[in-house]
């Protein structure tokens, strides 16, 4: 595979600077805040770096003007993390034959010719997430226990992913029994809440609870300590990681474990000025995962001053 | 013919029997065979989880009733949760929030609302006056409002200056009770104020307020802040849990917000001079401004209550979920229409009432109870709802009695001809405004 790079594309300096865009799709969910924090910071370690970031709004037309809005600008390189792929892979060749270089961040789009995409990857976080699930439960062979999932956007293919990871292993083990079938909380705590209330009501043994990110994994939680059961399910997992939430909420041990989905903003920001050096760039990035429990928690409150 | 007319005056409530029985024989059993549908926790969590939706239908209906729309109320709620989580856990907010700004606001919000009353009867003179004579805005009639409301302002701003910081954070919960309703009422006093004087279309101007409300909210929580989150521990969240709480061990509170809005505005409209007037407008706005009603003040009292329930509905939000977020109320607004046209609310306005928004809500919130105990999948709960909305609707809007005498009666123009008079029951004082909408229809 070899990188893609518009034909006749030399990485100019205007006044000094280059001129970095990146569309954003929406700031609306915490996560997304935390990415824009990240690429923020890193590029005050840029000092010959301009950033300019638009808000989508989470709306594909207005993510799509904001593109279009930054290809007029001549931005030296386009960073975008789209909504969804296929409103935006038209957006993203305009600028390719405008001569700037695309990364595509977090979710992709449908055109070979972008440079580099970056992201986590959810099937393994879901896969990592899943196999520390059947440790909790009495490890491979031997796990049982009642598991209530709550799904994110069923429309969305990180909730996918997530979910098929879990089950690569949850579903080996004949123990494990899923108790709702596919239901979605649509990424919020107040949906996941309402959610768990009608598990706790329905099933009197719940062991296990994961949530395909933090708050509603925290909303979950919330609902089981409201009906006084908090201490009866002892593993209840989510994905994310973020410091402010996810952490703190493991470091408090109202979370048992959550999974990093680390956001592309800072290794975006930094690939794009390599590629504005000049220097060559592998085609994909997966971000790693990392379990977060009791144990780190702290470790990673403290990095973020939040400890 | 009496008990087709009986079955569709009450066809709503069978509805609501219906929907409970399939939830009784659909429902899954504990292990000790108990049905876990009719259980009292199941059914008391199911109030719980309406309560909100509940509150902002409830000002909704009195909105739709008039003839308006209200699409703010989401956003608006969004706001109030990013106040009141703000008040609850910002330093700087939390100290504030005790006594000082609640007592500001409160009473800026009824010297607002004082003076607003009086510049109306006013402004909305040719139409006002029962005689249909001018009246014109004297100088008597300035003062008399005028000036109570500055002297209300003035003590308002003393008050609030003297107390900022004085009371104890403990009672500062109060202060979030009063402090987040009283700045979304002032929302909905915005947009009462430019329907009612800018007489522009309710749609539009609700419409910029969801959008622009939105925008208010995400810059009260800052820019990067896309939730505010409340955690347990300091003074003024543990005093703030009682909202979660059940009352009494009975009912859970949120539901007892829910239940008060809808007995109180239920009575107000069917006992009231402001009710009476409300169905009046509803049923024909020219009619009621000829027969001498202040159609003004009534529009603007609706868009105001609508305003202040959402207020008070994201300060159970708050409490229900820990976190206040610019978007918590996304889509509620659609929600809370649902539930007020499967109510029977026409969305023409002057038909319906808040006994059908209670069981619309109702309807709704066990329907989701049931298919969440059934544990159906997400995307086919949502397919269902929406049949349930196009099927209670449609048997509210085709009258059921002329259904049934379809099959059994020949006589089935009179059964029909029956029910449509039966319909009047729905306008607790109508007769004023039939005649007066007979008279037009004669006129034209």
């Amino acid at each position: 595979m070899t990188v893609y790079l518009p034909a006749g594309w030399s990485p100019a300096k205007a006044a000094g600077k280059w001129k970095v865009g990146f569309s954003q799709c929406t700031t609306l969910e915490p996560w997304r805040v935390q990415f824009n924090k990240d690429i923020q910071a890193e590029a005050k370690n840029q000092p010959d770096v301009d950033l300019v970031i638009t808000d989508g709004q989470d709306k594909t037309e207005k993510q799509v003007a904001d593109c279009e809005n930054l290809i007029v600008q001549q931005v030296n390189v386009l960073l975008i993390s789209p909504k969804e792929s296929a409103g935006l892979t038209g957006v993203v060749e305009k600028a390719i034959d405008a001569k700037i270089p695309v990364i595509v961040l977090d979710r992709n789009v449908d055109t070979k010719r972008i440079t580099q995409f970056i992201g986590g990857d959810n099937v393994a976080i879901g896969k990592a997430a899943g196999e520390y699930a059947v440790k909790l439960l009495g490890g491979p062979g031997k796990a049982a226990g009642n598991v209530v999932e709550i799904w994110g956007g069923m429309g969305t293919q990180p909730a996918h992913d997530r979910h098929d990871g879990f089950h690569a292993f949850t579903d080996k083990e004949p123990g494990i029994k899923n108790l709702l079938n596919n239901q979605s909380g649509d990424w919020k705590q107040d949906k996941a809440y309402n959610i768990m209330t009608t598990a706790l009501r329905n099933n009197e043994k719940i062991d296990l609870v994961y949530g395909h990110n933090d708050p509603m994994a925290y909303g979950a939680y919330l609902a089981a300590k409201d009906a006084g059961r908090d201490k009866d399910i002892k593993f209840i997992l989510g994905i994310d990681g973020l410091p402010n939430e996810g952490v703190t909420w493991v470091s408090k041990g109202q979370l048992t474990a959550t999974f990093l989905y680390a956001t592309p903003g800072a290794e975006g920001l930094r690939q794009a000025v390599k590629l504005l050096k000049g220097e060559k760039l592998q085609p994909v990035i997966t971000l790693p995962t990392m379990l977060i429990t009791k144990d780190n928690a702290s470790d990673i409150l403290k990095k973020n001053g939040l400890l | 013919m009496r008990l087709a007319r009986l079955l569709s005056r009450t066809k709503l409530y069978w509805g609501l029997l219906i929907i409970c029985l399939i939830g009784t024989l659909t429902s899954p059993h504990t292990s000790s065979g108990n049905n876990i549908f009719l259980s009292y926790a199941n059914l008391t969590d199911v109030l719980r989880q309406v309560s909100i939706t509940g509150l902002v239908a409830t000002g909704m209906t009195m909105v739709i009733l008039l003839g308006g729309i209200d699409l703010s109320v989401g956003s608006t709620m969004g706001f109030a949760t990013v106040i009141c989580a703000m008040l609850l856990t910002k330093p700087g907010w939390t100290s504030a929030s005790a006594m000082g700004v609640p007592a500001a606001v409160l009473t800026c919000g009824v010297a607002v609302a004082l003076a607003a009353r009086f510049i109306f009867m006013g402004l909305a003179r040719g139409s006002d006056a029962s005689a249909g004579r001018r009246r014109e805005i004297t100088l008597s009639s300035w003062r008399s409002v005028g000036i109570p409301g500055l002297l209300g302002l003035i003590t308002a701003i003393a008050v609030a200056w003297w107390t900022a910081g004085q009371v104890p954070v403990k009672f500062g919960v109060l202060g979030v009770l009063l402090v987040a309703p009283c700045l979304a009422l002032v929302l909905g006093a915005i947009n009462g104020l430019l329907i009612v004087t800018g007489r522009m279309q309710p749609f539009i101007v609700t419409l910029a307020m969801m959008v622009s409300a939105l925008g208010i909210a995400r810059l009260t929580a800052g820019q990067d802040n896309a939730v505010v989150p409340v955690y347990t521990g300091t003074n003024a969240t543990e005093a703030f849990e009682l909202l979660r709480s059940m009352l009494w061990g009975v009912l859970p509170v949120p539901s007892v917000f829910f239940l008060a809005a809808i007995i109180l505005f239920g009575a107000i409209l069917r006992f009231t001079t402001f009710g009476r007037y409300a169905y009046a407008i509803g049923g024909n706005v020219e009619a009621a401004k000829l027969s001498g009603i202040k159609v003004a003040q009534v529009q603007l009292t609706a868009y105001l209550l609508s305003g202040l329930l959402a207020g008070i509905a994201g300060v159970l939000f708050v409490a229900q979920y820990r976190q206040g977020k610019p978007d918590a109320g996304a889509g509620l607004e659609l929600d809370a229409i649902a539930a007020v046209v499967i109510g029977g609310t026409s969305l023409m306005g002057g038909r319906g009432g808040l006994a059908g928004t209670f069981v619309g809500v109702l309807i709704f919130g066990l329907l989701s109870d049931i298919l969440q105990l059934q544990n159906i999948d997400s995307n086919v709960q949502l397919l269902m709802k929406g049949l349930i909305i196009v099927c209670t609707v449609l048997v509210q809007e085709q009258n059921l009695g002329q259904l049934f005498s379809r099959w059994r009666f020949s006589r089935s123009r009179e059964a029909g001809a029956d029910t449509k008079t039966a319909e009047s029951h729905r306008l607790p004082s109508a007769t004023k405004v039939q005649f007066a909408r007979e008279d037009l229809d004669e006129a034209s």
